[in-house]
This record gives structure tokens, C-alpha cells and sequence, in this order.
């Protein structure tokens, strides 16, 4: 990575940043991994004995190091950091060319520290990754339509199961923190920026860098362990479980970084007089989210750091004839994934919350709850890990208190539930895709709740775990609830991040079917699920034929719909009405200034004097 | 129900869109328990022991105590829903009577949720106890069960192995699961128990099976790539029955 740093500006006055994009990532990136490769090929002594891996192990997660420090030195990530190691840092005007001043569609190809840019490379990564995982997710379901399976080889079809897994729940977990939280969130609350721009580009490039060896586990075996890659089937998974290892790794490391930086953001760089009391909810929301995910993404990378020494390194924390267990696998992996889908939901909810107010021109419902719901949400969300291995037999004497907890969380989530309902309650309705959307959450997370509830009692879970009524069940959260909040946020708040207002018939098109294809295709995945038919199956008995036939016409609605929702934002974007400044009428300061937003979003910093939910208090 | 109304209102409960939330209310409560507890108990298997039917009459339990406050949730739904809707590209004026907190409301509604979730716990806690007094049952049939990709092994007290499983009605079973490669979890689909067969682990389980018949063991948990594939028969069947085909299958492995 030095020999790009030391190398000698070449044409006077252009300086490195200005030189480094995308393509420059790519190119490093790909040449520093063919080149460890290739030296791991000649250096790594042949195994001694016989293992499974080992040295193909070795060179393929070097040659992934090599690809992951390639790329973000090719991005330019590292010129800063070696600017301080020589003791100098950024010149002013190395600092404006990053923050993309002037540089039109090239500024979303570089290390841009521009908040607003950031926030729009999420939204289109999110629908990237949301259209692969879409076709993973139509893979699956056309190889379930008939009970034999067949037309996909298991061994394929258990890497397209894991790879959906994974890539959706990155995928869920940054569509809104992603380009809500970065793009509206420090206008909302009146900043000028995030609190570390570099490190914002940071978290975005890092995602884009973690792509890649997601990509290539499927040219090298798969992710053929379902997205929890238990061990130790991992440890006996092909060698694309290493770049399963990687991408999350990777990604944890996105995670943080972001978290540490929007959690700043929030604390330090409010506006003037906007206090707890009078900062919008949807802040909250995505605070509480990215400081779960503090706690939780450290022990997912060390989870996965632990997995490849295993496979790496022959040691044996994950296997049980070598003194470790796989239990200290799933305890591992689940203090992070429980807090996650937390991480997902919370600032889905919360923008819903954000924009009740607005669509039925009342004041939010019993703020302090709304606050209350949240931060019982998450406090109790890290306490909840272990009622995934009810039945694992790790720790039978532990289920009682893991079921405690999990059912307390339902009073924070009956609080969520009682503003919604509060605040649309007597409210003037204006009937719009966002609106419906509150709605269709009530409905899809009363489903998804309840079903929580059955799955939470230990003995329940006994039948249950396991099987299809589970996946229904938490696709009913992080789908029907999460998703439907953050397609709302992405018609709400479209018009600030593009200038333009979202085609309204497309969006009532794409929800009605997103909507009624996603409750067709969930309702019969909870009856096969009762019925006895297990998760991540690639066939099953001719009984649960109707059920599946019922769930994939019903993924084939959902898709419908999306590509309807696709085309409406291709469409709005590009060619769609230009939006009024501040179309909603809203009262939050993200409507305050116009489109496009100046470079440093205000030129006076705004004064908060009440909170922004003050519908018809004037006339009372 | 309090919680939508202001306090200064005496007669909250005379208005209009309270009494119509109320009536549907009672309607969506009915349709919501009705509906759910059909849903499961027609969707889920016949049950062949008294552990699985217990999980059935507890699904009921919860979608009975459940469908009150989805049922009212569902009910303010409506009443909102077909009352004052504003169509347009300009929001609706903003309502001259505006409330944006019902401290008593709130607090009804926090109490009314505690209660239901000590309601679930206690619900739950009763049944585990149960479930945890059957493993210590020393009257019962110990199976050794071993989990290999993708089949399953059952060892019986007298040295007897099969791939089925075999074993006599109404006679309680303690089940020592393990694995010898990766994770498995052994589910009895109609009797309502699982548990995760652990490489280097014995986990167990208990139950009485009590109907004759034939019946589902399957792996509930993704152990490679015949994972769908790894799944055999329960065989219910009399003691005399049993005994006689213990009784064989011994002799024949004996003999073997």
C-alpha cells in the first residue's frame, strides 16, 4: 500500500486524492489480490497432514486481506491517515475536492465526505443489493414450487439460501439508517455535516469493498450454511465460507465506524436550542440503532475472526473434539444477531413515527413514550440473545430467564404501537403511499409480534423452531414491518434527496402488490411452518405442496411490485415532477432548505424554539 | 377505552367514533381470536402426545389473549380509515382540537400489557416445569439417538439399532440425542419435541407418545447437503408389538 502513497505527485498541483476514484480502487484492488495470491501460492508450505482446506484456506483469505487493503488504499481511504503519520494532514482545498464541490455525477465514484452523497450511494447500493437478494429470494421460491426441488443442485441451492440471508440482512440493516440517516439526518437536526466526513465515506466504501468476496464465496463453493453459518458445518463448508468470514468482517467494521459517527453527530452537533425534547423522533430511531449495533457488530467480527483462525489456522474454538464448542459459536453469533434485527426495525419504526404527524397534520402521540418504546427496545434487545438455542441445549436452566426477557420486550413494543395508533387516531387523513404505509405496519408487525409471542415460550418453540413458521415470522418483522417503513421513507423524503416528488400512482401501484404479495406469500409459509415442513430445505413431503404453491405466487407478486417501485424511481428521478421546497408541509428543518442543498446545507444555522410536531397547536 | 379521549370530556364515551371503535372492536376481537386459532389448529398436525397438544391449547391461549389489543388496534384502524380522508397533492387543514399526550391512557395501556406478558410468562414457566420433571422420569425408556449426516441412528436399551424409530404407546421416552459430525436438531413433528443433537454433547428431551401410527422425525436445523433429505419414520405402536419387534431386531443384530 506504501508504493501508491510514496510515489511522487506526478503533475504539479494535482494532488493523490484527486487522482484516486472507483476505478483506481478496482484495479488496486484486483492486482494486490492476484499478486498475494500468487505469492501465497509459492511461499504456503504444502499440509503436513491431512486436513480438509488448510492451505487453500490460508491463501484464499490472504488473497481477500490483499483485495480488502488494495481497494480502500486505491479509494484513497488511507491518504489521510498517512498524512498524519508524516505528521501533516488534508490541505483546504484537498478538503473542498472531497467534499465534492462542483464535480456533478464523478463526486459518487470518489471518497466524496459529503454527507448528502453518501446518503445517495447507500440508497443505490441498498437497491442494489435488494435487487440480488430479490433474485436469490425468486430463486428459492421457484425451485420450492414443486415438492421434489430439483431443478437446482442442493449444494446450490444451500448457497443461495445463505447467500440471500445475508446479503438481505445487510441489505435491511442499512436501507435507512444508509441514506436516511446520512443524507436527512444531519440537516434534521441542523448540522452542517456528520461529525467525521471522512469517516462517513469510510463506512460507504468499506460496504463496496466487502461486496467483492461476497461475490467471489460463490465462485468458490458457496455459503452453504444459511446466512448463520453455524459451526461447525462452516468449518466443513467449501472455501467460499471464507469469503462469508470476510464480508463480514468487513462489514462490521462499516458498522462501527458509521455507528461511532452518527451516534457524534447526534450528540455534539444539534442545532441551538434543539433539545432531547424537541429532536425529531426518527433521530432517536436511528440513534438507537446504530448503538445497538456497537455492542453487537464487535462480537459478530470476532465470531467470524474465530471461524477463520479455525479453518486458517487448524485451531479449534468452534470444534468440540479440539476442547471448543459450537455453542460458543451461537452465543457469539446471536449476542449480535438479536440486537440486529433491532438494529433494522427501530429506525424503520421510527421514520414511520416521523411522518405520522405529518399525514394526519396532528402532533405525535405521547413523545416521551415514543422515547420510552425505543430505548426499552433496545436495552432490553441485548438481554434476549439466547432464546435462538432454546432448544440448542447449551443451557436448558438459562431458557426460563431468556424468556422472560423476551417477553418484556413486548410492553416497549405495545408503546410503539399505542403512539401510532394515538397519533392517527382523529387525525385528518391524507391519503398518501406513506400514509398506507403506517397502516400496512400496524398490521404486518401485529402479525409479526404476536407470532414473536408464540415463539418466545419455550415450549411452543420446541415445535416451532426450526421451521418455516419462523421465517414467516421474521420476515413479517424485518419485511413487512422494516421494509414497508423504509419504501416510506423513500417516497417521504424522495424529493428532498432528488428534487423531485415520487410518481404517485406508481407508489400506490408498488404498494398495493409489495403488500398483498408479501401477506399471500407469509401466510402460507406460517401454515407449512405449522404443518411440520423445516427451514432450508431445497425439497419436502407432497403435503406441504399447497402452502408453497400459495407462498412463491406470492413471492411472485412481491417482485411485481418491486420492479413497479423500481421503475417509479427511475422514472421520479429522472424525469418526475420537481417538487416544491417543501412539499409535505412538514415541520422538521430537513424541508427548510431547497433543492439542491447547498454544500454546507445552511447558511446560518437554524434555532430551534419547539418541537416539530406543532400540527393545529396554533389554534387551540 | 380511555386512552383516545381527553380528559376535560365528560361523556367521552357517547361520541360517535367511540361507540363505533367499540362496536368494532368487539367484531374485530371475535374475527382475530376466531380466525387465528383456526388458522394454527387447522394448519399444525394432529397431535400424538400430550406435550404437543399442550402447545396446541397454549396457541390458543395466546391468539385468545392476544386478540383483544390487536383487535383493538384494528378497530381504531377502521374507524380512522373510514372517517375524514383527504385526497390531493396539499395536506388537509389541521384539526383545531389537538391532544399529544393521555397520561392516563398511556398508563392503562402499559398496565393492560404487563399483565398480558406475566400472563404469557406464567403460562409458559407451568409447562416448562412440567417438561422439566419428564426427564427425570426413571420409569422411562432411555433411546440413544445419534445424529450423522443425513440419517439418524437409534440405539434401544436392549442393544437393538435402527433408522426408524420405534417405540410403545403411552410409555414415556427419554430421548439422549447426539451428533457425530455437525449440528442436527431431532424433531418428532406430531409430538411437539426438539432438540439440537451437538457433535461431543448429549442433550435430551422427554415425552409420552400416546396415539398408534406412523409419524414424522425430521432435522430441523441446515447440517449440509442432503439437510431436506434427513428425515425418517416414527412407528407408534403397542407394548406387545414393540416388545415382539425389539425382541427381533435384537436377535437379528445379534445374528448379523
Amino acid at each position: 500500500m506504501t508504493t501508491v502513497m510514496s510515489k511522487p505527485v506526478s503533475a504539479p498541483g494535482k494532488s493523490i486524492v484527486e487522482k484516486l476514484n472507483f476505478f483506481t480502487a478496482l484495479a488496486l484492488g484486483a492486482i494486490s489480490a492476484i499478486v498475494v495470491w500468487r505469492l501465497a501460492l509459492q511461499i504456503l508450505p504444502e499440509d503436513t497432514e491431512v486436513r480438509l482446506f488448510t492451505r487453500e484456506d490460508k491463501i484464499t483469505l490472504l488473497s481477500m486481506t490483499a483485495w480488502f487493503i488494495g481497494f480502500m488504499t486505491g479509494i484513497g481511504a488511507l491518504v489521510g491517515p498517512f498524512r498524519w503519520l508524516m505528521g501533516k494532514d488534508l490541505t483546504h482545498e484537498e478538503n473542498m475536492f472531497l467534499a465534492g464541490k462542483d464535480m456533478g455525477v464523478k463526486r459518487y465514484f470518489r471518497y466524496t465526505t459529503d454527507h448528502k452523497v453518501v446518503g445517495i450511494q447507500y440508497l443505490v447500493i441498498t437497491m442494489v443489493i435488494f435487487g440480488i437478494g430479490g433474485i436469490l429470494a425468486m430463486l428459492i421460491r421457484t425451485n420450492l414450487g414443486t415438492p421434489e426441488g430439483g431443478w437446482i443442485h442442493p449444494q446450490a441451492y444451500n448457497s443461495i439460501v445463505g447467500t440471500h440471508g445475508i446479503i438481505m440482512i445487510v441489505g435491511t440493516i442499512i436501507m435507512v439508517t444508509g441514506p436516511f440517516g446520512n443524507f436527512i439526518m444531519p440537516i434534521m437536526i441542523g448540522a452542517r455535516d456528520m461529525a467525521f466526513p471522512r469517516l462517513n465515506a469510510l463506512s460507504f466504501w468499506l460496504i463496496v469493498a466487502a461486496a467483492v468476496p461476497l461475490i467471489w464465496a460463490q465462485f468458490i463453493g458457496g455459503i452453504s450454511t444459511g446466512w448463520s453459518a453455524y459451526n461447525p458445518l462452516a468449518g466443513q463448508g467449501p472455501l467460499g465460507m471464507d469469503g462469508y468470514i470476510m464480508f463480514i468482517c468487513i462489514f462490521a467494521i462499516s458498522t462501527m465506524v458509521a455507528g461511532a459517527n452518527i451516534t457524534t453527530t447526534v450528540v455534539k452537533m444539534r442545532a441551538k436550542g434543539m433539545t432531547w425534547n424537541r429532536t425529531p423522533i426518527f433521530i432517536y430511531g436511528v440513534v438507537a440503532s446504530v448503538a445497538l449495533a456497537l455492542p453487537a457488530f464487535p462480537v459478530f467480527f470476532l465470531s467470524q475472526i474465530l471461524s477463520a483462525f479455525d479453518r486458517a489456522l487448524d485451531t479449534s474454538f468452534y470444534n468440540t473434539a479440539g476442547g471448543g464448542s459450537g455453542w460458543l459459536y451461537e452465543n457469539l453469533f446471536w449476542i449480535m444477531g438479536h440486537p440486529e434485527v433491532y438494529v433494522i426495525l427501530i429506525p424503520a419504526v421510527a421514520a414511520l413515527m416521523e411522518m405520522a404527524p405529518v399525514f394526519t397534520r396532528r402532533p405525535l402521540f405521547s413523545f416521551n413514550v415514543a422515547v420510552m418504546g425505543i430505548a426499552g427496545i433496545s436495552g432490553l434487545s441485548v438481554l434476549v440473545w439466547a432464546h435462538h438455542m432454546y432448544i440448542s441445549g447449551w443451557a436448558p436452566l438459562l431458557n426460563t430467564p431468556f424468556m422472560l426477557t423476551t417477553e418484556l420486550i413486548s410492553i416497549p413494543t405495545g408503546m410503539i404501537f399505542l403512539v401510532l395508533i394515538g397519533t392517527l387516531w382523529r387525525g385528518r387523513l391524507w391519503m398518501t403511499m406513506p400514509l398506507m404505509s403506517i397502516f400496512a405496519l400496524l398490521w404486518n408487525f401485529m402479525i409479526g409480534g404476536v407470532t414473536g409471542i408464540y415463539l418466545s415460550d419455550v415450549p411452543a418453540d420446541a415445535f416451532l423452531h426450526g421451521s418455516m413458521y419462523v421465517t414467516a415470522h421474521f420476515h413479517y418483522t424485518l419485511m413487512g414491518a422494516g421494509l414497508t417503513g423504509a419504501l416510506a421513507a423513500l417516497v417521504y423524503w424522495f424529493p428532498a434527496m432528488t428534487g423531485r416528488m415520487f410518481d404517485k400512482k406508481l407508489s400506490w401501484i408498488a404498494f398495493w402488490m409489495v403488500q398483498i404479495g408479501f401477506n399471500i406469500a407469509f401466510v402460507g409459509m406460517f401454515a407449512v411452518g405449522l404443518a411440520g415442513q423445516p427451514r432450508r430445505v431445497e425439497a419436502y413431503a407432497p403435503t406441504f405442496n399447497t402452502g408453497n404453491m400459495i407462498t412463491t405466487g406470492g413471492a411472485y407478486l412481491i417482485m411485481a411490485g418491486m420492479l413497479v417501485l423500481l421503475y417509479g424511481v427511475i422514472t421520479s428521478w429522472t424525469s418526475g415532477v420537481k417538487a416544491p421546497k417543501n412539499p409535505w408541509q412538514a415541520k422538521t428543518l430537513e424541508w427548510t432548505v431547497g433543492y439542491p442543498v447547498p454544500l454546507e446545507n445552511f447558511d446560518v444555522l437554524p434555532v430551534v424554539t419547539s418541537d416539530p410536531y406543532g400540527y393545529g397547536k396554533a389554534k387551540s | 377505552m380511555s386512552e383516545q379521549m381527553t380528559p376535560q370530556t365528560p361523556q367521552w364515551w357517547k361520541k360517535p367514533d367511540v361507540k363505533k371503535t367499540a362496536i368494532l372492536w368487539v367484531i374485530c376481537t371475535a374475527v382475530i381470536g376466531y380466525v387465528g386459532v383456526e388458522f394454527h389448529v387447522r394448519n399444525m398436525v394432529r397431535p400424538a402426545s400430550e406435550t404437543m397438544s399442550g402447545v396446541i391449547s397454549l396457541m390458543r391461549i395466546f391468539t385468545w389473549a392476544a386478540a383483544p389489543v390487536a383487535g383493538l388496534v384494528a378497530a381504531m384502524c377502521l374507524t380512522v380509515l373510514t372517517s375524514k380522508r383527504h385526497y390531493g397533492d396539499n395536506p388537509p387543514a389541521e384539526a383545531d382540537h389537538q391532544i399529544s399526550n393521555s397520561p392516563r391512557a398511556t398508563s392503562l395501556w402499559i398496565v393492560v400489557s404487563a399483565f398480558l406478558c406475566l400472563f404469557a410468562l406464567i403460562t409458559g414457566f407451568i409447562v416448562i416445569q412440567k417438561d422439566a420433571v419428564a426427564l427425570l422420569d426413571k420409569n422411562a425408556i432411555q433411546i440413544n439417538v445419534t445424529g450423522q449426516q443425513w440419517l439418524w441412528s437409534i440405539d434401544y436399551p436392549n442393544g437393538a439399532r435402527s433408522e426408524d424409530l420405534y417405540l410403545p404407546v403411552n410409555k414415556p421416552v427419554v430421548f439422549h440425542v447426539t451428533s457425530v459430525d455437525v449440528k442436527h436438531s431431532f424433531w418428532i413433528v406430531q409430538m411437539g419435541v426438539k432438540i439440537d443433537a451437538n457433535p461431543g454433547y448429549v442433550t435430551e428431551t422427554a415425552v409420552t407418545p400416546d396415539k398408534i401410527g406412523v409419524f414424522d422425525l425430521r432435522c430441523a436445523e441446515l447440517c449440509g447437503l442432503l439437510h431436506a433429505y434427513m428425515q425418517t419414520k416414527v412407528h407408534i405402536v403397542s407394548q406387545a408389538d414393540y416388545d415382539a419387534w425389539l425382541s427381533v431386531h435384537a436377535t437379528m443384530e445379534k445374528g448379523a
